[in-house]
């Protein structure tokens, strides 16, 4: 039989096949189709053209299939089942043939729901082997589907199908193989090996059944061009095994392109070992440029035989042929007959010099940038310019031991035990300009063994407000801070006896009952100035019967744009920052000691001034080029919206570590998947209830996202706004967590505060006799609502005003004291 | 049972927005049994319009019935008495009672209620789940009483695609791939060899896209 | 500005009186079922378009309600009215739902008076 196509040569004349992949753009450029062409150019036998995979809207595989014709390679056009019902299949493969196509792939087709149109209806008329089925008979037997004859010229497809040897169920992926050449296929195309050792049993099975006889074999090959891309194939496309081995190698790997073609060029020689592997189909995703190097290397170059593709049409090539960009074959390999050679125009020589001159530019920018890191780092270890982000002096607290008589140990069933149990603690925080108001805020921390018989009424514990200047002022003070006079925090005193002091003459056991597990601990940020948060097994500060590996910690908040309603206490400490991002995000660390911050993208909000992931980027970009601290970048709130933007800034915080979010129920997939390509943590963001919580945990474990990336945001409602149900939605986590053995709650939490309280109405009503004063009382409306999430469990904070945010440290560092 | 979903408030509001007198009708039949029609959630929409025309400063007054059916002429009648008291009628039944409604009475102006979703199964308290599709053709016969045109998110009838694993569609996690299912169901009768089969084409009319359909059994005909 | 707040209890949630309700500066609606359980969507509802401003529903606590899950249902039947006041523009808030203990009159005079708070705040919003 006289070879359908060159591929068809190649395979039937027992050459070992290459084919490769080029993807068409997303646009009407048809140039970056024949560029891709080019690249591959006499590496392959033939090249596929998809169509529109992944369900993502571009040029067309036939129309695409000319241009790739016209560049002298050999397309084979991918046709599948989503789009088009028997009548466009069939229309549509008539013209195909038409334009001189020979070799096309017959594939069922990425469900919508992957794509950028999930909206659409998808067709699924006819499955993959339905289509084979119809195309054989139309070539064969002259026949449409309906049964009519087709009279005239025959679409003479060598025809080929996929196979995926690593879905399930295993045992019947062979048979349906057996069911696709039955159908028509004559060559398949695999699913990526990873695992060779599977595939080698899959190809077993099929040599069983006789089919690498009756069809040709070829072993789908991808090199990972990244760790993050390895980790993505993994764990979230489906029907792709990767062996933890591959990851290991990518990740361990210092050059990591390098290392995802050493991996592409060791699998093509294990693979060609296979007895009835007919070749392989490099499918090198966004990065045709490694395909010769592959292919060079794994001993596949020169190529046996050399196609003659004549396209029925000829493409007018508008632009002159850039042969000094491609990649070319060693000149010698060039096929005698060879089109004659363009001569190099001039436009061509200037392109080429204006784009080295760029990347000698960026390499500059580079150096400078390097320059820079490299004087902070200076001045960071050898002084100069000291950093506050850990405040050197911190206010301690007076502990005067009281003098009480001496506690008698006695047996527990006395009833009449010590009044002592009564008193936790005393403090005092001593705050200027909040008068004779009674006790803004209880720091009760009470601990009662046993009901207690009696109240001693002298001793209360609570937080004094005194009209009294502070003794210390804190450290942060030390710098020109920008108008600080409003609110100044003073320090803790009283006393405090432990527990165990208290307790004395009881068994442990009788007061003690710590967790049966531990909260997972997430990393935030990477380097020196990351931090954990999560790793306890008790309610929190509970110091006395279990731990709290870290403290809970306090994000500091800065805007993309300039916010319009802040009121005038809380913007006048960034007075001189607000439009300028990266600045803002310096001053909170080096004046406020911010340990770190907290991006909020609100003006991408679609509902605000909807501003687009470029922007996002940019802003993003500076801010973490100004400072070194962890981050978080906190999207819009909207589901789609923060998708687009999110992916975009996570390639620039890929490598920070930053967390992003917040991430709903409605994008979970989209958003875990570009977390964990990245090894990001995310924010798990439901609304205040602890079973969508959970769920939204569980989701996201599905796609593939590990608990100890997860911090989850209970959506918290500030003081005066829900702050109690809060408070008792996140404690019925936490307890379902630390003693339900409910593991997927076994998660930080993340609370973002700042944004609840300083929308309240009372964080902006203006100073008043009733209402006291605006700073002092915003102030105190966000450090509280954070000390009673801090209490129900919280771990890390989301904060704005400097006051607040130095008051709730000051609480927070006293309470991990007590043990 | 056909099974429906409450529409967004919002919708049925914009829909009765120029009315004053409107009358929330609902079905004892599929959409009772599913928690989407029946008595008790046409009390929850019929209060909850009356709350939002009242807070926006026009109130509605409305009227509340339940009928055996909304599929059947004869069960619709009394509509006709009620007609004149109402000028709108706010349709809790699936579709087809809103069709009925409006081919015989063409005066009344009817609204949907709901939105009708599919044909399925009270799987477990307060979930339902899709099993059949209407297709008009049915093939449980050959796939061990496991519909692929229902449940495969591809409709496919040769077998799973490459996306099924670990016997997970790729469209959800939560959905079980229908294909591995029947392939464990046959394969513990013994029956494998039913997919080797080549299953061609499916002729797609008898499932609508030949137009409306109707179905006459001559025997209950009566001629006029 | 007289306030109007609904309170839809469980009869074994407590044992309030005319007078307990005197210390409420405004109107309380009362309706009293055998179980929370018995509760519907639409009589929160209802209870709204009387004219309260805030919807407090009362059960017993998960683990004492004579009918096993009344209150539990009860809960889930106020996340169901929330969802509907979101809907048609009011603000979810406005009604909640508290597990009480069984004929204690203290714990469930608080709940009210916290309703009545949302209710002034509501109130003053709008």
């Amino acid at each position: 039989m006289e070879p359908r196509s060159h591929l068809h040569r190649v395979l039937s004349e027992g050459h070992f096949a290459v084919t490769a992949e080029i993807g068409p753009p997303k646009s009407a450029d048809g140039e970056v189709v024949r560029k891709k062409a080019r690249l591959i150019k006499g590496y392959v036998d033939a090249a596929n053209i998809t169509d529109c995979q992944t369900a993502i809207v571009r040029m067309s595989s036939i129309a695409s299939a000319v241009l790739v014709m016209a560049e002298g390679v050999e397309p084979v056009i991918q046709m599948t089942c989503r789009d088009r019902n028997r009548i466009g299949i069939q229309a549509d493969l008539l013209g195909a043939a038409a334009l001189g196509v020979k070799n096309l792939l017959c594939i069922t087709g990425d469900h919508q729901k992957f794509g950028n149109h999930p909206e659409a209806k998808g067709v699924f008329d006819l499955d993959s082997i339905q289509l084979l089925d119809m195309v054989r008979r139309m070539r064969d037997e002259g026949k449409f589907m309906c049964g009519e004859d087709l009279t005239g010229a025959r679409p003479e497809f060598f025809l080929g199908a996929a196979a995926n040897p690593f879905a399930d169920p295993f045992e019947f992926r062979v048979k349906r193989l057996a069911k696709k050449i039955a159908a028509g296929a004559e060559f398949i195309q695999t699913q990526i090996v990873y695992n060779v050792e599977r595939f080698r049993k899959f190809m077993e099975m099929a040599r069983d059944m006789g089919l690498t006889e009756k069809a040709y074999i070829l072993a789908g090959i991808t090199p990972p061009k990244s760790f993050g891309m390895a980790r993505y194939m993994k764990y979230f496309v489906p029907g792709l095994d990767v062996p933890d081995e591959i990851l290991k190698r990518m990740k361990e790997a210092k050059d990591k392109r390098e290392e995802g073609i050493n991996l592409a060029v060791e699998i093509i020689q294990q693979v060609r070992e296979i007895p009835g592997v007919a070749g392989v189909h490099i499918m090198a995703i966004e990065w045709e440029e490694a395909v010769p190097e592959i292919v060079k290397r794994a001993g596949l170059h020169p190529r046996p035989l050399e196609a003659e593709v004549r396209p029925a049409v000829v493409v007018e090539v508008e632009k002159p042929v850039e042969r000094v960009e491609v990649v070319a074959p060693p000149a010698e390999e060039v096929p005698e007959e060879a089109p004659p050679r363009v001569e190099i125009p001039v436009e061509a020589v200037k392109e080429v010099f204006s784009t080295v001159r760029s990347s000698i530019e960026s390499l500059r920018e580079g150096v400078n940038l390097l320059h820079d890191s490299l004087a902070r780092l200076e001045r960071a270890l050898l002084g100069g310019e000291v950093v506050p982000a850990e405040a050197p002096e911190v206010p301690r607290v007076e502990v005067k031991v009281e003098e009480r008589p001496p506690v008698e140990e006695k047996p527990v069933e006395a009833k009449e035990v010590p009044e002592e149990k009564e008193v936790a603690e005393e403090k005092k925080v001593e705050e200027k300009r909040v008068e004779e108001e009674k006790p803004a805020e209880e720091v009760e921390a009470r601990v009662e063994e046993k009901p207690a018989e009696e109240e001693k009424p002298e001793e209360k514990p609570a937080v004094e407000v005194r009209e009294e200047k502070p003794v210390e002022k804190p450290p942060v003070e030390e710098k020109p801070a920008p108008p600080a006079e409003g609110v100044e925090i003073g320090s803790f005193s009283g006393e405090y006896r432990p527990l165990s002091e208290r307790a004395a003459g009881l068994p442990e056991d009788l007061y003690k009952e710590p967790g049966t597990a531990f909260i997972r601990e997430v990393e935030i940020g990477k380097g020196e100035k990351a931090f954990k948060v999560g790793g306890t097994n008790v309610l929190p500060f509970h110091l006395f019967e279990g731990e709290m590996r870290h403290e809970p910690r306090v994000a500091m908040e800065i805007l993309d744009v300039k916010p319009e309603n802040w009121p005038e206490s809380l913007a006048r400490y960034f007075a001189d920052v607000l439009d300028d991002p990266a600045a803002w995000a310096r001053k909170c660390v080096e004046t406020y000691g911010a340990e770190a911050l907290c991006i909020y993208l609100m003006g991408t909000d679609p509902n605000y001034l909807n501003l687009d992931a470029k922007h996002a980027r940019e802003v993003v970009e500076k801010v973490a080029g100004a400072v070194d601290v962890p981050l978080i970048v906190w999207g819009s709130g909207h589901a789609e919206k923060d998708v687009e933007v999110l992916r975009e800034v996570a390639e620039v915080v890929g490598d920070r570590g930053a967390v992003i979010g917040p991430v709903e129920e409605a994008n979970h997939r989209t958003l875990g998947a570009t977390a964990m390509g990245y090894g990001l943590p995310v924010v798990a963001s439901s609304p205040i209830d602890v079973n969508l919580a959970k769920q939204l945990n569980i989701l996201l474990e599905n796609v593939g996202v590990a608990l100890d990336k997860i911090l989850m945001d209970p959506s918290i409602g500030a003081l005066g706004y829900g702050l109690e149900y809060t408070y008792s939605v996140m404690e019925r986590i936490r307890l379902a967590a630390l003693y339900a053995q409910d593991d997927k709650l076994q998660v930080p939490f993340i609370c973002n505060v700042g944004r609840e309280v300083w929308k309240a109405k009372e964080a902006g009503l203006p100073s008043d006799e009733t209402m006291g004063d605006q700073e002092v009382r915003g102030v105190l409306m966000e450090a509280i609502t954070s000390v009673a999430l801090a209490l129900a469990g919280g771990d890390l904070f989301i904060m704005r005003h400097p006051k607040a945010i130095e008051l709730t440290k000051l609480i927070i560092k006293e309470l991990m004291q007590q043990n | 049972m056909i099974v429906a979903e409450r529409k967004p408030i919002r919708r049925v509001l914009e829909a009765i927005e120029p009315y004053q007198r409107v009358l929330v009708l609902g079905c004892r039949g599929c959409v009772a049994i599913c928690s989407a029609g029946g008595d008790r959630e046409v009390e929850t929409m019929a209060a909850a319009l009356r709350l939002a025309r009242k807070r926006a400063g026009r109130p509605l007054e409305t009227g509340e019935a339940t009928l055996i059916r909304q599929c059947d002429p004869e069960y619709l009648a009394p509509l006709r008495e009620w007609a004149d008291k109402y000028e709108a009628v706010v349709s809790m039944a699936c579709g087809v009672g809103v069709n009925l409604i409006a081919d015989l009475f063409p005066e009344i102006r009817v609204y949907p209620g709901v939105d009708t979703t599919f044909y399925g199964a009270n799987t477990a308290l307060g979930e339902w789940q899709e099993k059949c599709r209407g297709c008009g053709d049915c093939i449980l016969d050959l796939t061990g009483g496991l519909c692929p045109i229902a449940r495969c998110a591809k409709n496919l009838l040769n077998g799973p695609c490459g996306g099924s694993q670990g016997g997970r569609c790729e469209i959800r996690p939560e959905v079980p791939c229908v294909w591995h299912q029947i392939y464990e169901r046959l394969s513990a009768r013994g029956e494998l060899d039913r997919l080797m089969n080549f299953f061609p084409a499916k002729d797609w009319r008898p499932a609508g896209h030949g137009g409306p359909r109707d179905r006459i059994r001559e025997d209950l005909k009566m001629d006029k | 500005m007289a306030i109007t707040i609904g309170v839809l209890c469980c009869h074994y949630t407590n044992q309030a009186g005319e007078e307990d309700f005197q210390g409420i500066p405004g109107t309380v609606i009362v309706r009293r079922y055998p179980c929370s359980g018995h509760i519907e969507v639409a009589d929160i509802l209802r209870t709204f378009e009387e004219g309260a401003e805030a919807v407090l529903v009362a059960g017993c606590e998960a683990e004492s309600c004579h009918n096993l899950s009344g209150s539990q249902r009860a809960e889930k039947k106020v996340q169901g009215a929330r969802k509907i006041l979101e809907e048609i523009g009011l603000e979810p808030e406005r009604v909640r739902f508290a597990f009480l203990p069984r004929l204690d009159t203290g714990p469930f005079m608080q709940e009210v008076k916290k309703t009545f708070e949302i209710a002034l705040t509501m109130k003053s919003k709008s």
